[in-house]
C-alpha cells in the first residue's frame, strides 16, 4: 500500500480561529477517498491547504513519499495535484477547449493553436469519458458539462491526484451517477481521488477509504467498508439523526397561494413553464420534484417576481400578484429562498448582519427615519447566527468568510423571520451538513405549523419525502403529477420525473 | 478588515511605485528628483498663502470626487462631471449676474441654479442608463464635451461682458460664496466640500436608503432579489451624482472667479474621478487623495520658476499614478476569488 499523499499535523488558523487542528490524512493511492464533516469542519480548508491556496501554520504535506512546500497553486500542480472548487471559474465566452488551456495555450508560432487545443480536449474527453463539444461557447452549459470541463482543466494539467469539493452539490441524480463513473475510470487508470460530500449514500457507493472531520480535527479514517451510514452520522455529528418522514397534523387551511395556467421563458428565451397550474394551502408544504432544469426554477422566479410570466395568473390570499415586482410580491408576504445562494441569496463581501439586513431595511425596529439602528441589527443578527447554528466569529464576519453550508444558513434565517405567510424554498439544504439539514428540516416543519404556505423545491427525493404534504412532480415546464407525501411510491414519481404518465390522468391538477 | 487594509496598502505602494518611476522621468531630463521633490512640497505647503493655495485647488477635486464617489458607491460611473461642473458653473453665474438680490438669498438662488443644471446636464444619460441599460460611462463622457462646448457658446455669443475677453460680466457682490482668510481666495467652498464628505458617508454608512444603494452596487442581483427598485435607484443616484457636479461648478464660479469664462475649471472633474477611484468610492478617503492632487497642483506652479523640469511633469507623474493603481486593482482582483458580488467599482 502506497500512500499518494501523507499530510501530517496539519494547523491552520484564521486569526484566533483553528479551522484544521492538529490534522493528519493519509490517502492511499489508486484509491477514492471521501472526506466528510459538518458545515465548517475545515474540509475546504484543509484541501485549499493542500492545493496550496493557503499556507499551513505548522505540519508537513508529503506527496508520493516525499516532503513538499507548496506555496502556491502552481506548485501543487506540478506535484501533479488537480483541484475543481466548489464554485466553477470558467470564462462564459470562451469555447470548451479555451478555458481547458486557459493560462496555459498550446502556441505556435507565438499564435494560439486552436486545433491542437480541440484535438488534445477531444483527447482528453475521449480517454476519460467526460463528454464535451470542445468547440461550444461554455455559457450556455448546464453545470453538469461546466464540472466536466473543470476536471478536464485539471486533467490537461496532468493531475494524477485529484480534488473534487462538493462535486455532487449542483448535480442532479443522473449527473451524479456518471461523474462516480467517471472517478471509478480514474482510480482504474491509476490516479488517485479525494473528494468532499455530505450526501452520505455516494460516500457508502463510491469511496474507499472516508475520513471525518469534525471541528477542524480528524476523528476517523477508515475504510468505508467498515462503516455503516449511521457509523458516519454519529462521527459526524455526534448523535443520531432520523431520515424518516416528519410526523405531522393536517393543517392545512385555504389556500392562500393560487397558480393557474402559467407560462414563462428561460434566459435562453425557451419556453420554460407550459401552463402550470397548482394552489398552495396555509400550513401545507407543497413539493416539487423533477430532474433539475425542468421549469423548477423559473417557477420559483417568477413566484417571486424575478421573471416576467407570459401569460397565466397567480393570487396570494385571493389577491392578483400577477405581474407584480420583486418588492411588492416581498411586501405582500412572500419570503424566497433562491437556487443560487452565492449569485442572488447573499452578498458575499458584505458582513452577516448587512445581508440579514436586506429586504428590511425600511422597516421599523429595523431603522427609524431612514437611519439603521445597528445595536438592534446587530442583537438580532446575534440572535438568528444562535437559533439557525450558523458557525461564524460574529455578526460581522463577511459572508465569504464562512463555509458554504453557513452561508446557506444566512438566505434561510433572513427569509424565515421575515413575516408574511407564503415561503418560497429553492434547494433547502443544498451543501448543509446532515445536522443541519436536520434543524433546517425542522424550522421549515415549524414555519408549516405556523400556517405558512410553503412550496419547496429539491431536486433530492428524500428530502421532499421528509418534508412535504403533497409532490408535484414537473417535467418539461409542466406538472406530470401529484402524489400524496405519506405514499410515495418512488416507481411512479421515477416515471413521472422521466415524462412518462404511469396511468391516464390528466397533464395538469387543478388547483386545491 | 483585513480586505481594507490590503486594499489600502495595495493603493499606497502603487503610489510609491508611480512616484519611483516619476523620479526616473525626471533624471531623464537632467534635474533631481529629490529637488523637484522638495519644490512641489514647498510650492504646495511652504508658506500660510501656499497653503491655502493648495486647499483653494483641492476645493474642486474634493467636491467633484464625492459626486464620483456617489455614483461608484451603487456600482455606476458617472464621467460626466466636468460637464456638470460646466454647467453649474455657467448657469449659477449667469444667476449672480442677471439679477440683483439680497446676499444670502442670491447666494442661495445661484448655488441651487448650479445644483439643478448639474441634475438637468446628467438626467438624459440617468434616464437612458435606467431605462435601457444604455452604458453611462460613455452617454457622459460624450455629454462633456457637448457641456463645454455649449457653455463657451452661451458666453462668447449671449453674454459678453462688453469690451472683455470671452467671459461673462462679473456676479454681484451678493452672490459671491464668502472667502475664509483675508490672504487667500480659499472660501467656503472646502467647508461645504467637507461636510459633503461627512454627509455623504454617513448616508452610505447608517441610512437604510445608502444601504441599498450600496448593496445594489455590490450584487446588483441580490438588492433585485431583496425588493430594491434597480431602475429607480439607478436614476436617482446618478441625479444626486450630477447635483453634486454642478454644485462643484457653483462654487467655483462664485467662490473663485467671480464670472464665467472659457477653460473655465482645466480637468478638476476629473481628477474628481480619479480621486474618488483612489479612495475606493469611500467619501472620507476622498478628502485625503483629493488633497493630493490639489498639492499636486499648487505645488507645481513654482516647479517651472525653481528647477528646469517642466509642469508637465506633474501630468506625467498623474498618468503613471493612474496606471500603477489601475494595475494594481487588477492584480488583486485576480488574486481574490471573484465570482459573484465583486464590487464594480474596485474596477
Ligand atoms: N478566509 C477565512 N477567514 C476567516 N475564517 C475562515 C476563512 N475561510 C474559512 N474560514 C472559517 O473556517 C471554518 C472552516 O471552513 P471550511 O470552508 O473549511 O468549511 P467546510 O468544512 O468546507 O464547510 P462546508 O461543508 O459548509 O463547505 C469555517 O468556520 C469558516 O468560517
Ligand atoms: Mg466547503
Amino acid at each position: 500500500m502506497s500512500l499518494a499523499i501523507e499530510l501530517k499535523s496539519i494547523t491552520k488558523r484564521f486569526g484566533s480561529f483553528v479551522a484544521n487542528e492538529d490534522v493528519n490524512l493519509a490517502v492511499e493511492s489508486g484509491k477514492i477517498h471521501a472526506i466528510i464533516g459538518e458545515n465548517g469542519a475545515g474540509k475546504t480548508t484543509l484541501m485549499n491547504v493542500l492545493f496550496g491556496l493557503l499556507q499551513p501554520d505548522e505540519g508537513e504535506i508529503w506527496i508520493d513519499g516525499e516532503k513538499k512546500s507548496l506555496p502556491n497553486p502552481a506548485a501543487a500542480i506540478a506535484a501533479g495535484i488537480g483541484m475543481v472548487h466548489q464554485h466553477f471559474k470558467l470564462v462564459p465566452s470562451l469555447t470548451v477547449a479555451e478555458n481547458v488551456f486557459l493560462g496555459m495555450e498550446i502556441r505556435k508560432g507565438g499564435l494560439i493553436d486552436h486545433a491542437a487545443q480541440i484535438k488534445k480536449t477531444a483527447e482528453l474527453s475521449k480517454q476519460f469519458g467526460l463528454q464535451v463539444d470542445p468547440n461550444e461557447r461554455v455559457g450556455l452549459l448546464s453545470v453538469g458539462i461546466e464540472q466536466r470541463i473543470e476536471i478536464l482543466k485539471v486533467l490537461a494539467r496532468g493531475a494524477r491526484i485529484i480534488i473534487l469539493d462538493e462535486p455532487t452539490a449542483v448535480l442532479t441524480p443522473q449527473e451524479s451517477r456518471e461523474l462516480f463513473q467517471t472517478l471509478r475510470g480514474f482510480v482504474a487508470q491509476g490516479m488517485t481521488v479525494i473528494f468532499i460530500s455530505h450526501h452520505l449514500e455516494e460516500v457508502m457507493e463510491v469511496s474507499d477509504n472516508v475520513s471525518v472531520l469534525r471541528l477542524g480535527k480528524n476523528v476517523a479514517s477508515r475504510p468505508t467498508a467498515e462503516l455503516t451510514k449511521s457509523d458516519l452520522v454519529q462521527l459526524m455529528v455526534g448523535r443520531l439523526v432520523s431520515f424518516d418522514r416528519l410526523p405531522r397534523t393536517p393543517t392545512a387551511g385555504k389556500t392562500m397561494l393560487e397558480v393557474e395556467d402559467l407560462w414563462c421563458r428561460d434566459d435562453r428565451q425557451l419556453q420554460a413553464l407550459r401552463g402550470v397550474s397548482f394552489g398552495v394551502r396555509a400550513g401545507e408544504i407543497v413539493g416539487i420534484a423533477g430532474v433539475a432544469g425542468n421549469g423548477q426554477t423559473e417557477l420559483a422566479e417568477v413566484l417571486s417576481g424575478l421573471r416576467p410570466s407570459s401569460h397565466g395568473a397567480i393570487r396570494l390570499d385571493g389577491r392578483a400578484i400577477t405581474g407584480l415586482t420583486a418588492r411588492d410580491i416581498r411586501a405582500a408576504g412572500v419570503g424566497h429562498v433562491p437556487g443560487d445562494r452565492l449569485v442572488r441569496g447573499v452578498d458575499r463581501n458584505a458582513s452577516i448582519a448587512q445581508n440579514i439586513l436586506m429586504g428590511r431595511q425600511d422597516k421599523s425596529p429595523w431603522s427609524k427615519h431612514g437611519i439603521i439602528d445597528r445595536g438592534y441589527l446587530q442583537e438580532q443578527t446575534q440572535t438568528l447566527i444562535k437559533r439557525f447554528d450558523i458557525r461564524a466569529q460574529g455578526p460581522q464576519s463577511t459572508a465569504k468568510s464562512l463555509s458554504g453550508g453557513n452561508i446557506q444558513k444566512i438566505v434561510l434565517a433572513r427569509e424565515f423571520t421575515g413575516g408574511g405567510n407564503c415561503l418560497l424554498i429553492d434547494q433547502p439544504t443544498r451543501g448543509v451538513d446532515i445536522g443541519a439539514q436536520e434543524q433546517i428540516h425542522g424550522e421549515i416543519m415549524r414555519q408549516r405549523d405556523a400556517g405558512k404556505a410553503i412550496l419547496v423545491i429539491s431536486v433530492q427525493l428524500d428530502e421532499l419525502i421528509r418534508l412535504a404534504d403533497r409532490i408535484l412532480v414537473m417535467f418539461g415546464g409542466t406538472i406530470m403529477g401529484e402524489i400524496s407525501g405519506d405514499r410515495v411510491d418512488e416507481e411512479e414519481i421515477g416515471m413521472l420525473m422521466a415524462g412518462v404518465i404511469p396511468e391516464p390522468r390528466s397533464n395538469t391538477v387543478g388547483a386545491a | 478588515m483585513s480586505d481594507r487594509f490590503d486594499s489600502f496598502f495595495g493603493q499606497a505602494l502603487a503610489i510609491l511605485f508611480a512616484l519611483g518611476l516619476g523620479a526616473l522621468v525626471i533624471l531623464t531630463v537632467d534635474e533631481s528628483p529629490m529637488r523637484v521633490l522638495v519644490t512641489l512640497l514647498n510650492g504646495a505647503f511652504g508658506s500660510p498663502e501656499r497653503i491655502a493655495g493648495t486647499l483653494l485647488q483641492t476645493t474642486p477635486i474634493l467636491i467633484c470626487g464625492i459626486a464620483a464617489c456617489i455614483s461608484f458607491r451603487a456600482g455606476l460611473f458617472n464621467i460626466g462631471i466636468e460637464g456638470q461642473l460646466f454647467m453649474g458653473g455657467f448657469w449659477a453665474t449667469w444667476v449672480g449676474f442677471s439679477f440683483n438680490l439680497p446676499p444670502a438669498l442670491h447666494l442661495l438662488l445661484a448655488m441651487a441654479a448650479a445644483v439643478f443644471a448639474g441634475m438637468a446636464w446628467i438626467a438624459i444619460p440617468a434616464f437612458f442608463r435606467a431605462r435601457y441599460k444604455t452604458n453611462e460611462v460613455v452617454s457622459t463622457i460624450l455629454a462633456n464635451y457637448v457641456a463645454i462646448l455649449i457653455t463657451s457658446y452661451l458666453t462668447i455669443n449671449w453674454f459678453k461682458r462688453s469690451g472683455g475677453q470671452s467671459e461673462t460680466p462679473p456676479i454681484f457682490e451678493s452672490a459671491y460664496l464668502p472667502e475664509l482668510f483675508s490672504f487667500s481666495r480659499l472660501n467656503w467652498g472646502l467647508i461645504i466640500g467637507l461636510a459633503l464628505a461627512l454627509a455623504v458617508h454617513f448616508f452610505f454608512t447608517r441610512t437604510s436608503r445608502g444601504y441599498a444603494i450600496s448593496e445594489m452596487g455590490a450584487n446588483p442581483k441580490f438588492a433585485e432579489y431583496g425588493g430594491i427598485d434597480i431602475k429607480k435607484q439607478t436614476f436617482l443616484v446618478l441625479i444626486a451624482s450630477g447635483a453634486v457636479g454642478g454644485m462643484a461648478g457653483g462654487v467655483e464660479a462664485l467662490g473663485v472667479h467671480h464670472r464665467f469664462m472659457e477653460g473655465f475649471a482645466p480637468g478638476f472633474g476629473f481628477d474628481g474621478v480619479i480621486a474618488a477611484l483612489l479612495a475606493n468610492g469611500n467619501p472620507i478617503g476622498t478628502i485625503f487623495t483629493a488633497l493630493f492632487f490639489g498639492a499636486l497642483r499648487s505645488g507645481s506652479l513654482l516647479l517651472e520658476v525653481d528647477t528646469t523640469a517642466s509642469r508637465e511633469i506633474i501630468t506625467v507623474i498623474q498618468a503613471l499614478i493612474i496606471l500603477a493603481v489601475s494595475a494594481q486593482i487588477t492584480i488583486r482582483r485576480k488574486a481574490s476569488d471573484s465570482t459573484a458580488g465583486e464590487r464594480r467599482w474596485k474596477f
